[in-house]
């Protein structure tokens, strides 16, 4: 593979909680908002090279955790139908914020589809209701 | 670049977004785009001449009456620009942060 044009997301959230238990609940299944939850087929083992594995809607996705320092850091590969065969990589962190908890990840070393085939899933998702994902994009 | 941001800022206003879904559903002339709006005639002239501006619509005039015309690609722009899995962590982590709200709310209870 030619060196493809790779992309990285970033998203930030404040956390309504304490520093542990947002990395703790990050990795559990349970939790609505984490890849786990809702998977129709779920392994996972959140330890250094441990691996997981996950479907939705017959989609699968694979990784490989590099670090799981708690509970500052998780950081795993990615790999889905939508990295086209590239390995990519979230990093999340937690920092104590007060009482809450400031969480980013950072998706990086994804393929750039947006000349391909998101084009019509960018598309519909507009016409559907883009202004959220503007706001929280500060483009509002 | 330029035209990404005419059309972010276009969009950024209800008003327009709204004068948006109804063009996407065919072109209308201009009373009929101006009759949902509580509105001035003058503020929705403005605002169409914003999204005029963006080249996100187009005017064309038939007989006496003048049609407005949604010009799609423009906004294809905005959907290359937000990727596909900045939507879907940003919707997981609304998720995650949602579930320890409502947990907070429920304790305070």
């Amino acid at each position: 593979m030619n060196n493809p044009k790779t992309i990285e997301v970033i998203v930030e959230r404040t956390i309504p909680t304490s520093q542990g238990e947002a990395f703790d609940a990050w990795l559990n299944p349970k939790v609505p908002g984490t890849p786990w939850n809702m998977a129709e087929k779920l392994l996972l083992n959140p330890t250094v090279d441990g691996l997981f594995f996950w479907a939705i809607k017959g989609m699968p996705h694979y990784g490989r955790f590099l670090a799981v320092d708690r509970p500052g850091r998780i950081q795993h590969t990615w790999m889905s139908p939508n990295t086209s065969g590239l390995e990519s990589i979230v990093t999340v962190t937690f920092k104590g914020k007060g009482k809450d908890t400031l969480m980013t990840l950072v998706h990086s070393g994804l393929p750039d589809t947006s000349g391909g085939q998101s084009h019509d899933k960018g598309w519909k998702f507009f016409l559907d209701g883009f202004q959220s994902q503007l706001a929280k994009s500060g483009a509002a | 670049m330029e035209q990404l941001t005419d059309v972010l800022g276009a969009i950024s206003h209800p008003t327009r977004r709204a004068i948006i879904k109804r063009l996407a559903t065919g072109p209308a002339r201009f009373l009929d785009v101006a009759e949902p709006f509580d509105v001035a005639l003058n503020a929705i002239t403005k605002h169409l001449k914003l999204l005029e501006r963006a080249g996100l619509i187009d005017r064309e005039r038939r007989g006496r009456e003048v049609f407005i015309s949604l010009r799609p690609d423009g906004l294809r722009l905005v959907s290359e620009w937000v990727h596909e899995y900045e939507r879907f962590w940003n919707r997981k982590l609304d998720e995650f942060e949602g579930h320890f709200k409502r947990q907070q709310r429920s304790k305070k209870r």
